[in-house]
């Protein structure tokens, strides 16, 4: 599995990887809309992108709207990572094509569950 | 704004940022006892809310506390020495988060500025403090501000 982190904050890049390092994905990072949409371009396939709503250059529900454009790319899994956290934005970025959405802060083990749900890390069993 | 972004909401968010993002179960972020001594090397991270509901959220800090607070989030170690590209990316991420989170609370949905980190904090005509708390991460102070623009 391969997932592409999208944020202008290398900072959040390096935890959202970490994190997924440790559920074994490899990673390639861009650091907003554009940036992202240009790694797909170069023939990268990635099975899940994590995506940062505020982003110079473009935004996180551009990149969205774009990539749900494109039926080449209509395999990817798409989950938001943002401080956006208002109901009526998660309804935006759901309606644009979004499978998923995470809010920030948000701790490892809700990256996993929400992977979980979205079936591309096994579900953890429970004693 | 001041009833709407209460003192309580903001800690609760403060505190959430700091559990998840830097510190674990931990809860290493507590209320500052006493007096707060004044800065001799602030630094400052804010972001500003945009829209109908104008405001900022800001931290601040001394500068060598926030170079652990970017070790924290970085998970580097104590002695490894935190780049200035890390520094302001790192220290403007959690007000990010912060500033976020406290534009949740406001009954009209508004945009976010991107995240700054300066020595100075740019004073903005007609803001008025919301909330401030002062704060004490590992013993260090740390004051969480939210201000109201217009």
């Amino acid at each position: 599995m391969r997932a592409l982190v999208i944020d202008d904050s290398r900072t959040m890049r390096r935890i959202v990887s970490g994190t997924l390092h440790n559920l074994g994905f490899e990673t390639v990072e861009a650091e907003h809309g554009q940036a992202a949409l240009d790694v797909l371009d170069s023939g990268v396939h990635v099975d899940l992108a994590c995506i940062d709503w505020n982003m110079p250059v473009m935004d996180g529900l551009t990149f969205v709207t774009q990539v749900r454009a494109d039926p080449a790319l209509r395999d990817i899994t798409l989950m938001m990572v943002t401080t956006e956290s208002e109901q009526s934005q998660i309804v935006r970025a759901l309606a644009a094509g979004a499978h998923e959405y995470l809010i920030k802060p948000f701790t490892a083990d809700a990256i996993r569950e929400k992977l979980e749900w979205l079936g591309l890390v096994p579900a953890e069993e429970y004693v | 704004m001041s009833a709407m972004v209460d003192s309580d909401s903001v800690y609760a968010i403060a505190e959430s940022v700091f559990s998840a993002m830097i510190d674990g179960d931990e809860g290493l972020l507590l209320p500052w006892e006493g007096d707060l001594p004044q800065f001799a090397d602030p630094l400052y991270a804010w972001v500003d809310l945009l829209g109908e509901w104008q405001g900022r959220a800001a931290l601040t800090t001394e500068a060598p506390t926030a170079h652990a607070l970017a070790r924290a989030l970085l998970m580097m170690g104590d002695d490894e020495v935190v780049s200035d590209a890390d520094l302001i990316d790192a220290f403007g991420e959690i007000a990010n988060v912060v500033g976020g989170n406290v534009k949740a609370l406001l009954p009209t949905q508004g945009t976010l500025g991107l995240p700054r980190v300066d020595a100075v904090l740019p004073p903005h005509e007609g803001g008025s403090l919301s909330q401030e708390l002062r704060l004490s991460w590992r013993g260090q102070p740390i004051v969480v501000a939210v201000w109201l623009f217009g």
